[in-house]
């Protein structure tokens, strides 16, 4: 056990260089960074994942990423960062978690988080112009994103948070973002 | 010299074993980028085989103990290699594992290039084995008390099938890898330094194969006690003075191989709690069971 516990000091002191300490025990997500569809709440999530991975092998858009060993505790998790590639909702990851840290759930029944507008930062909603890349990228159009007088509002009890009206969005920094709002609930 | 050609017998199918283990997690993350072959997923931590999962034990155990959350496919995906160890003993450990994969080719390359031999060398840092079970126990408690799970994301058996798939896959390492590299430097003090001692799967497969059938049975009758076993056991058990039968040996067959009187040989256990059949009585059954040598 020695060996270990003194390998990992020396490599925790490396990072603590590189990262700051609050991060080894704090959860990566974040805006735009989200865990796959199905996941349970955060408070639990990095203690059920086995950290097998398979969900990142089975993803066939390579959206869903793993993270190394700064994150600390939460090394070996999956993530979805947003802005890279979004999630388009294929639902294998779900079927194949061994843990049930991603529950088996239907394309309507995901929830990574919430789409949020910021209508300082949309070219429609400042009035400089027509854009709905977000309206054509989302899967439940005229759903989860509808058009009021051209511009977009987001519908909180349909939108599952995928990201791929962010990823469309032409606005640097992006105009709609996804807040991981259902991640950080108590679970039972 | 006739026995020559039977030499070697397990310590050959055993690498092929192993080599065939790690192709496995090695074409997988290839078949599942170019070919979309996704029968087969995942690696020592959760192998995906159709629709039987396997999950490692002690992974599974972690989990469960930690979120205290019972989740029945994980359950039944941990009894496959439950069912093996408590049979088998550790197999797992010594046919399978990519780590035993790698040190097993690092002793060959050892062997070409310096003239490595295990009955020549010497072991540089001796421990007891007991600290296995320091590190099964302490790992689970230390996960418990930090309440995440420690031993996922440094388990080098995994780390292996995921810095395989990460290169393959993403094109990139993670930095766990430095512990595979680590452990085995740390080979070069001691033959599986960190399987002997430090390994908590490698401790919790110990422990489920206590009671173990297949076990390696020393005939005190042909020992001619030369110690060559001793110096053959990857995990430096005594065998000629009864290592084999510890929780610790793993069936590896290395000291079977060796034993130039064939005083060892793998057996299986009928049954574990029926008493064996005396000497007299045997005798009195069938003319002469122990013919002399």
């Amino acid at each position: 056990m020695m060996h270990r516990r003194l390998f990992l000091k020396i490599l925790a002191g490396g990072f603590l260089a590189s990262c700051a300490p609050g991060e080894l025990a704090s959860s990566p997500i974040k805006t735009n960074v989200l865990r796959p569809p199905g996941a349970i709440p955060e408070d639990l999530f990095a203690s059920r994942c086995i950290r097998c991975g398979r969900c990142a092998e089975s993803c066939p858009y390579r959206s869903i990423k793993i993270l190394d060993l700064r994150h600390g505790f939460y090394a070996g998790t999956p993530v979805i960062y947003v802005e890279k590639v979004p999630c388009y909702l294929c639902m294998r990851c779900v079927k194949i978690c061994p843990t049930g840290t991603l529950r088996k759930v239907s394309q309507k029944e995901v929830r990574m988080g919430l789409a949020r507008v910021n209508r300082r930062l949309c070219v429609t909603w400042k009035g400089e112009g027509i854009c709905r890349s977000c309206y054509n990228a989302c899967p439940f159009r005229e759903e989860a994103i509808k058009l009021d007088r051209l511009r977009p509002v987001v519908m909180p009890e349909v939108c599952v948070g995928c990201g791929l009206c962010t990823y469309a969005c032409p606005v640097r920094p992006k105009a709609i973002v996804v807040e991981p709002i259902y991640a950080f609930r108590t679970s039972r | 010299m006739s026995k020559r050609p039977k030499r070697l017998r397990y310590g050959r199918w055993r690498y092929l074993s192993l080599s065939a283990a790690f192709l496995l997690i090695l074409i997988t993350p290839l078949l599942n980028l170019y070919f979309h072959f996704t029968f087969i997923q995942g690696w020592y931590q959760s192998l995906g085989i159709g629709r039987l999962w396997i999950v490692s034990p002690l992974e599974g155990l972690e989990s469960l103990l930690i979120s205290k959350y019972l989740y029945l496919p994980s359950l039944i995906g941990m009894l496959i290699p439950i069912l093996v160890a408590f049979y088998l003993g550790r197999v797992f450990c010594s046919w399978v594992c990519p780590i035993s994969f790698l040190h097993e080719t690092v002793d060959k390359i050892r062997a070409w290039l310096f003239r490595y031999h295990p009955i020549t060398w010497r072991d540089r840092l001796v421990l007891s084995l007991r600290l296995l079970w320091v590190a099964l126990i302490g790992e689970f408690l230390l996960s418990m008390i930090l309440g995440f799970p420690i031993f996922v994301f440094v388990s080098p058996p995994g780390l292996v099938g995921r810095e395989l798939m990460l290169a393959i896959i993403f094109h990139s390492f993670a930095l766990e890898g430095f512990i595979v590299l680590a452990i085995l430097l740390l080979h070069f003090v001691t033959r599986r330094f960190y399987c002997r001692y430090l390994c908590p799967l490698g401790g919790l497969l110990a422990f489920l194969g206590q009671k173990r059938r297949l076990k390696v049975r020393l005939k005190s009758r042909k020992c001619s006690a030369c110690g060559i076993c001793e110096k053959v056991c990857p995990l430096g058990l005594p065998v000629n003075r009864g290592g084999s039968y510890s929780p610790y040996c793993w069936n590896c067959g290395e000291c079977v191989d060796y034993c130039p009187t064939g005083a060892l040989k793998f057996y299986w256990k009928r049954s574990y709690y029926l008493k064996p059949v005396s000497v007299e009585a045997s005798k009195a059954r069938s003319g002469n069971p122990l013919p002399d040598e």
